[in-house]
């Protein structure tokens, strides 16, 4: 299992943003490197990409704020 | 138009029309930001221009990326002259490019409408057909989200009044890419109106229906086809950009008291699709359209004459939901009352079913 994770957007380590598009929905298949969120942080967004192939497992929802480095989804 | 003749420089290769999306997903952005950057991998003649188009990758996320791949020399931040540098990209389009020009928002069109009418329109007629301007000219519209009567209109309706342009306007991720991918491989000029509220910004309030499967290769959504993209028979609505979102949203919604709302998406004003619209109404025997641009002289009239003239016995009633004819509002709750609102497609969507 991988995790996919907050991407590191500031030098804070406690700074938060928010998970702003999911392209994936939970059980789906993806593959290495296919975009499957947007996420912000003091109005810079950033695509997340898969980290690994499989089936995918959203933990955030679209909106919510979450810590970088904190698990948004899983990967099997 | 020119469409019966333009083969002149058209790329001899065809590409695939409507593909089955697929399960890739991509926002409004991301899309057409796609279609430009495969087209540019094939055709060294396409470039951008435009203002905040490079490092800032379009205000609106229009070009996000472009600069990175393609470099300076193809993604062209351009001093604040919509007439230079609309007349820069009419010169470049003349000479053999396929330039793609971003006008930041369509408001600003006032400043620089010779270039698009009398220049970027015309050429090809006033060359007796010798010359060709194979250019797009995109342009952000639409309001919503309180940014006043100079940064929120469509205007739509003003370009397909004056002849001589194309004009696209996609509403989904789908349409967004094949509709850019058929406007630069266009031997026409084509303006391409992106509504900031389908793009699928992080910032923008978002309909879902902004998130899509596009498939990855290239291909066209071919210009002056509309889609039925929800089949009814009570009541037609047609509509573009925003509207489909709003009204496919209605059309859901209004399942559960029994009415059954076929949903037209014109996906470019000009051609407009009249057989598309004139079949459903003689299906449903209503219309509604639904149009964010100003009520009078405009689309919605067109709509209702394509009907009028060819099948006026198949029309017992007919509304509209367009924007009266005032500037857009900056004051929130003023704006919302006279955008084509959700609420207001509902209610003219019930006057007609008394008819």
């Amino acid at each position: 299992m991988t995790d996919v994770t907050f991407p590191a957007m500031s030098e804070d380590a406690d700074a938060t943003g928010v998970v702003s598009t999911w392209f994936v929905e939970s059980g789906e298949t993806v593959k290495v490197d296919q975009l499957v969120a947007e996420v912000a942080m003091d109005k810079v967004d950033t695509e997340v990409l898969a980290p690994a192939a499989g089936t995918i497992t959203v933990v955030a929802g679209e909106g919510e704020e979450v810590a970088q480095g904190a698990v948004i989804a899983r990967i099997e | 138009m020119a469409s019966e003749t333009s083969a002149a420089t058209t790329p001899a290769h065809d590409l695939p029309q409507e593909p089955d999306p697929g399960t890739r997903r991509l926002s409004t952005a991301k899309a057409m930001v796609e279609a430009i950057a495969q087209q540019m991998r094939v055709d060294d003649s396409v470039f951008v221009l435009g203002e905040d188009v490079g490092a800032y990758g379009g205000i609106f996320s229009s070009t996000t990326g472009l600069l990175d791949e393609f470099g300076a020399k193809r993604v062209l931040d351009t001093p604040i002259s919509e007439t230079a540098f609309i007349g820069l990209g009419i010169g470049a389009a003349v000479e053999g490019m396929r330039p793609i020009v971003e006008l930041m928002f369509v408001d600003f069109f006032g400043v620089c409408m010779d270039q698009i009418y009398n220049h970027m329109a015309k050429i090809h007629f006033e060359s007796g057909g010798n010359v060709r301007v194979p250019m797009v000219l995109t342009s952000a519209v639409g309001g919503g989200y309180s940014d006043g009567a100079q940064h929120s209109q469509c205007l739509w309706g003003t370009f397909a009044h004056l002849p001589g342009m194309r004009i696209a306007v996609p509403s989904t991720p789908y349409d967004a890419k094949g509709l850019m991918t058929a406007a630069i491989r266009s031997d026409d000029p084509v303006i391409y109106l992106f509504h900031k509220g389908v793009m699928g910004l992080p910032w923008m309030k978002k309909n879902r229906r902004s998130i899509g499967a596009v498939p990855e290769e290239p291909y066209e959504v071919p210009l002056g086809k509309a889609k039925v993209c929800r089949e009814g028979s009570d009541v037609t609505v047609v509509t573009l950009s925003l509207g489909v979102h709003h009204s496919l949203d209605v059309a859901e919604k209004l399942v559960d008291d029994g009415i059954s709302v076929e949903v037209v998406d014109l996906r470019s004003v000009v051609p407009l699709d009249r057989d598309t619209v004139v079949a459903s109404v003689r299906k449903t025997g209503r219309l509604v359209v639904v149009d964010e641009d100003y009520q009078s002289f405009g689309l919605s009239g067109e709509v209702i004459t394509s009907v009028v003239e060819r099948n006026p016995a198949s029309l017992r009633a007919v509304e509209r939901v367009a924007v009266p004819d005032v500037p857009i509002p900056y004051s929130r709750d003023l704006e919302y009352a006279v955008l084509p609102t959700p609420a207001r497609i509902e209610e003219a969507v019930r006057r007609v079913m008394q008819g």
